[in-house]
């Protein structure tokens, strides 16, 4: 799986959303509602899930999947 | 005075005898105890280890599961109870001014569930395991602020921690500010889940549970030679409060008024209330006058039956007190022995109940009381199945620990 299958995949299991209602290019907030408690456990999900440390400000609810991607795939080298 | 009046126009009942008002109903009326042994654990260890449990709660349940995660049971049972209550009032919140509803429920212990389970995993996985919801998950206003997200609600609103006290208290507080014109529209009650295995822990500290395991339907018996204290259970109860007029405005079917309240404390020990009931009586006398009510008014009192020798004794003692010759013609009874006593939802459990009773026109029934004891005899009780009877006015007791008093009168319309 890619990169930005497996971020979206983390996010629907972790806040029990349907796939499709999680849209590549939307932010978090937009198409989610996701607030930042929330966010504060998407990152945590995503640091266990790549294995990679991930600051709070780098991945945020104004950030889309595809933007999440490309901030972990940087930090995958 | 009917204006004066605060009306009961919508009710919902989380509980362990059942979710639905029609099916509690039918089992606190045949006397059904709803009392078993704690399985979702081991708590076998545990000195008291039986409870009223609430069942099927997510087959009543519109919470999603995505907010699911990040509260506690008693969260959740607060909001079903809340739908449940809009709903049986049908009131629209499309309709209604939201700076003018508010929110009032008592609670004694938080969301321990929750709570537990984070620091298990604080202390295990360290500081990353900890959801970050814990904080906003487990204080017992929590349920308070989920309705009012859920539902947008932003008027007068409070939480009341007073033991098992709290969800009377907070009824009664809810009245006033009725009264006050403080808000159009209020939801008033309590939730608790106490059986999480720290919860259930910490209700066995105080030595006032029941430890009657082998049989748990017989174990709460209060005003009972053998008591041995009372039975925990979880749940929630909520009700939708209106100004009479606003009630008659808005077409709302009225269930009962609330018209009056009275609240003292004992002030002599942390646990057991004075064994003289002074206090409660004037707790009751207060609820009375502000009724405009005279003894002889009532046709119900439904007790507090904590089944401890203080609790119990104090309490006979002081409606003893204020009804004088007339305390033995009064039918009484404690309908939580059928379920459970749901420390701080008990008071709003009990209203409910004694609502229901007076539309039906039957006295609740107690269980397990079989041979009086001697420094409780001398009051009607009612056991085993309700008693027909019409209800018009009633008076609810609810006590906490270390002696907190709170009494509400409830009429019928």
């Amino acid at each position: 799986m890619d990169t930005k299958g497996q971020v979206k995949d983390v996010i629907v299991n972790l806040l029990k959303v349907k796939p499709e209602e999680v849209k590549d290019d939307q932010s978090l907030e937009q198409c989610l509602g996701v607030d930042s408690t929330e966010m504060v456990e998407v990152c945590i999900a995503l640091q266990k899930s790549f294995g990679v440390q991930i600051q709070e400000k780098e991945v945020a609810k104004y950030h889309s999947v595809t933007e999440i991607a490309k901030v972990i795939e940087g930090k995958k080298g | 005075m009917k204006n004066g009046k605060i009306a009961i126009v919508g009710i919902g009942v989380v509980a362990p005898s059942g979710i639905d008002k029609r099916v509690f109903w039918a089992n606190i009326k045949a006397g059904r105890c709803a009392i078993k042994k704690i399985e979702r654990y081991d708590s076998s260890l545990y000195p008291s280890h039986i409870a009223g449990q609430v069942h099927e709660l997510d087959a009543f349940s519109h919470v999603s599961s995505r907010l699911l995660q990040k509260i506690d049971p008693f969260a959740h049972m607060a909001l079903v109870a809340t739908e449940l209550a809009f709903k049986d009032a049908g009131v629209d919140l499309a309709q209604e001014n939201l700076n003018r509803v508010g929110i009032f429920m008592g609670n004694a212990l938080g969301g321990w569930l929750y709570g537990e389970t984070e620091l298990r995993d604080l202390y295990i996985e360290g500081r990353e395991g900890v959801s970050p919801y814990m904080a906003s998950a487990w204080f017992p206003a929590a349920p308070q602020g989920q309705v009012s997200i859920y539902y947008g609600i932003k008027g007068y609103s409070k939480t009341v921690v007073s033991d098992r006290a709290s969800s009377l208290m907070a009824i009664g507080q809810a009245r006033k500010i009725l009264l006050r014109g403080k808000a159009d529209c209020v939801v008033a009650g309590g939730m608790e889940a106490p059986l999480s295995p720290y919860g259930l822990l910490c209700c066995n500290t105080n030595g006032d549970l029941s430890v009657n395991n082998a049989h748990p339907e017989e174990a709460y018996r209060p005003f009972d030679k053998k008591r041995d204290g009372f039975v925990v259970g979880e749940g929630a109860g909520l009700m939708i409060l209106e100004s009479d007029s606003r009630a008659r405005e808005k077409g709302r079917k009225i269930l009962a008024y609330l018209t009056g309240y009275g609240t003292t404390c004992d002030g002599v020990d942390r646990i057991k209330p004075s064994r003289d009931g002074r206090q409660l009586a004037r707790a009751i006398r207060m609820a009375l006058d502000e009724a405009g009510y005279k003894p002889g008014d009532v046709d119900y009192i439904c007790l507090d039956g904590s089944a401890t020798p203080e609790g119990d004794e104090s309490e006979v003692r002081a409606i003893k007190e204020v009804f004088g010759a007339a305390a033995k013609d009064v039918p009484v009874s404690a309908p939580k022995t059928i379920f459970g006593n749901l420390l701080g939802a008990s008071g709003a459990l009990d209203v409910i109940v004694t609502v229901l009773a007076m539309e039906h026109s039957m006295v609740p029934p107690m269980l397990n009381l079989k041979d009086v004891a001697p420094e409780c005899a001398g009051l009607d009780f009612v056991k085993d199945k309700a008693r027909e009877k019409e209800i018009r006015r009633a008076l609810v007791i609810s006590r906490g620990r270390g002696g907190i008093n709170a009494v509400l009168a409830v009429e019928r319309p």
